[in-house]
């Protein structure tokens, strides 16, 4: 009875929700290849940042930058032409400029 | 200039033999020293090292830590590889 009391609500009252904003896809791996000689911020589980331009890395992730900045707590303790980061101590590899 | 012969990162280790390097170890140590030999896990044999240990005291909040720093120098060292997070050639800038 009082059922029919509330009408079902018009159609196209709302327009259909906007398609999600253009990303990149691909795998973790398409994403690393895309990174190699680009600008990175490699940050080491102990909270260390490293800002640098990615030579090149293995599968333990093993990571040779130059132009390599030491970021702790925000400010530049160190500086090194190259560097070799041993891969176990990488929590994540971050893209500084566009892919 | 730039040496392109870098095709995975062990190659930044191999082309560093026989050089000083620097080497940053766990527990707030650091290493300068001749880069003898280095293996897949990062072991090292170095010589003429020079060993840096930053001992930070006083980490409470609010009270600024105090960073002594010791030195001490080895002649010859093997570093297990699993203490090392970073290791740095002479700059070629």
């Amino acid at each position: 009875m009082d059922d029919e009391s509330t009408p079902p609500p018009p159609p196209d009252e709302h327009a259909p929700p906007p398609p999600p904003p253009q990303t990149h896809t691909g795998s973790p791996t398409d994403f690393l290849k895309g990174v190699v000689g680009k600008r990175v911020i490699v940050r080491l589980t102990s909270g260390v940042d490293y800002c640098g331009v990615l030579q090149c890395l293995d599968g333990y992730m093993n990571i040779a930058l130059e132009q390599t900045e030491e970021h702790v707590n925000g400010a530049i303790t160190n500086r090194y032409g190259d560097a070799f980061i041993r891969g176990n101590n990488v929590l994540y590899i971050s893209a500084a400029e566009a892919i | 200039m730039e040496p392109s012969s870098i095709q995975e990162p062990f190659d930044l280790i191999r082309l560093s033999l026989s050089e000083r390097v620097f080497v940053k170890l766990r527990g707030d140590r650091e290493l300068t020293g001749i880069l003898h030999a280095y293996d897949g896990h990062m072991n090292l044999i170095m010589s003429d090292v020079e060993e840096t240990i930053m001992l930070v005291e006083g980490d409470q909040p609010g009270v600024a830590p105090t960073v002594n720093v010791a030195k001490r120098k080895l002649d010859m060292l093997f570093v297990r590889g699993d203490g090392v997070i970073l290791v740095s050639p002479p700059s070629r800038t």
